[in-house]
């Protein structure tokens, strides 16, 4: 029973993690290559000087190098910043971006499907190929649509606030958010629903850690493209994540 | 109702393989997401900024 709810759940993880590394390629990977270019540029504070030469490699040279000042000052250390993807870290096993992006779909697939699963299995409450839609609703909103009201998807080259508040934050608003999914879903009592709506609120009444200077080199409308890119293509994720893990519940743990 | 799919199962074996998924998954997402490591973060990096996960 362990064994085959956890392959389940490994196998859904799996194939919508292929599906996503699809779905990435169509919006989300073109617009992140697109910040890369603007990313450790001065924020376009002179006019006179156009965006548009970002592609020449003398501008950046200078981008390189304004990214080590840059990195001095910066509270969050190296080993968080770009500069770290040519010097001290480089892709696993030397294998390719694409390759690296599939592999990690791969990981983050498998985990989300058993995370899924395993409160499926705790809540008693069983991921059919007739609710598996909701399920990966709720999972969207409970990792993705709640927390990105604090902390929207940024585009590489964004200000932030320290790494660690954020992941901190973050995580807390996604147990927040998915106990109060879970009171107001799956629990018919009145309080509980209104228990569900109080905790979903909290994380973002306390508030989400912010940056001090907002200002970005990488163009704004980059950046809301990106954030609508980046909540859809998740969507799309968790909807095949939460079906694919029903119907393979229905056919082969049913039994 | 809807526990009907899984009462032939003891509810310790449910949960156990519950807390077992979760553990492993959380583990999973943990390394993907938001792993200090340069390595992982750089093999990752797309993936992390698609995901919303909090980056650099």
């Amino acid at each position: 029973m362990i064994v085959k709810t956890l392959l389940a759940a490994l196998v859904a993880g799996l194939i919508a993690g292929v599906f996503m590394t699809g779905a990435q390629e169509l919006r989300v990977i073109p617009l992140i290559l697109h910040a890369e270019e603007f990313e450790g540029q001065e924020p376009a504070a002179d006019p006179a000087t156009p965006q548009a030469d970002h592609q020449h490699s003398s501008s950046f040279e200078g981008g390189k190098i304004l990214d080590g000042v840059l990195a001095a000052l910066s509270p969050i250390t190296p080993a968080y910043a770009h500069e770290g993807e040519h010097e001290e870290g480089g892709i696993m096993f030397g294998m390719s971006r694409f390759s690296g992006t599939l592999l990690a779909n791969l990981v983050a697939g498998a985990g989300f499907a058993l995370l899924l699963a395993g409160i499926s299995l705790v809540a008693n409450h069983p991921v059919t190929f007739a609710n598996g839609v909701y399920w990966g609703a709720c999972g969207w909103l409970a990792v993705h649509l709640l927390p990105a009201i604090g902390l929207p998807p940024e585009l590489p080259g964004f200000p932030a606030a320290e790494l660690q508040d954020r992941q901190l934050w973050w995580i807390a608003t996604i147990l927040f958010s998915g106990a109060g999914l879970y009171l107001l879903a799956l629990r018919p009592e009145l309080l509980a629903k209104i228990a569900g709506l109080v905790l979903i609120a909290l994380p973002h009444i306390y508030g989400a850690p912010q940056p001090l200077d907002i200002s970005s080199s990488v163009p704004a409308v980059l950046g809301a493209e990106f954030a609508v890119a980046a909540l859809a293509t998740t969507l799309a994720f968790w909807l095949v994540l939460g079906t694919v893990l029903g119907f393979i519940n229905d056919r082969f743990l049913k039994a | 109702m809807a526990t009907s799919a899984v009462s032939s199962v003891s509810l310790s074996d449910r949960i156990t393989a519950g807390i077992v998924a979760l553990i492993i998954g959380g583990f999973l997402v943990f390394g993907a997401g938001l792993a200090n490591s340069a390595t992982i973060h750089d093999t990752a990096h797309d993936v992390r900024h698609s995901f919303g996960f909090p980056c650099h």
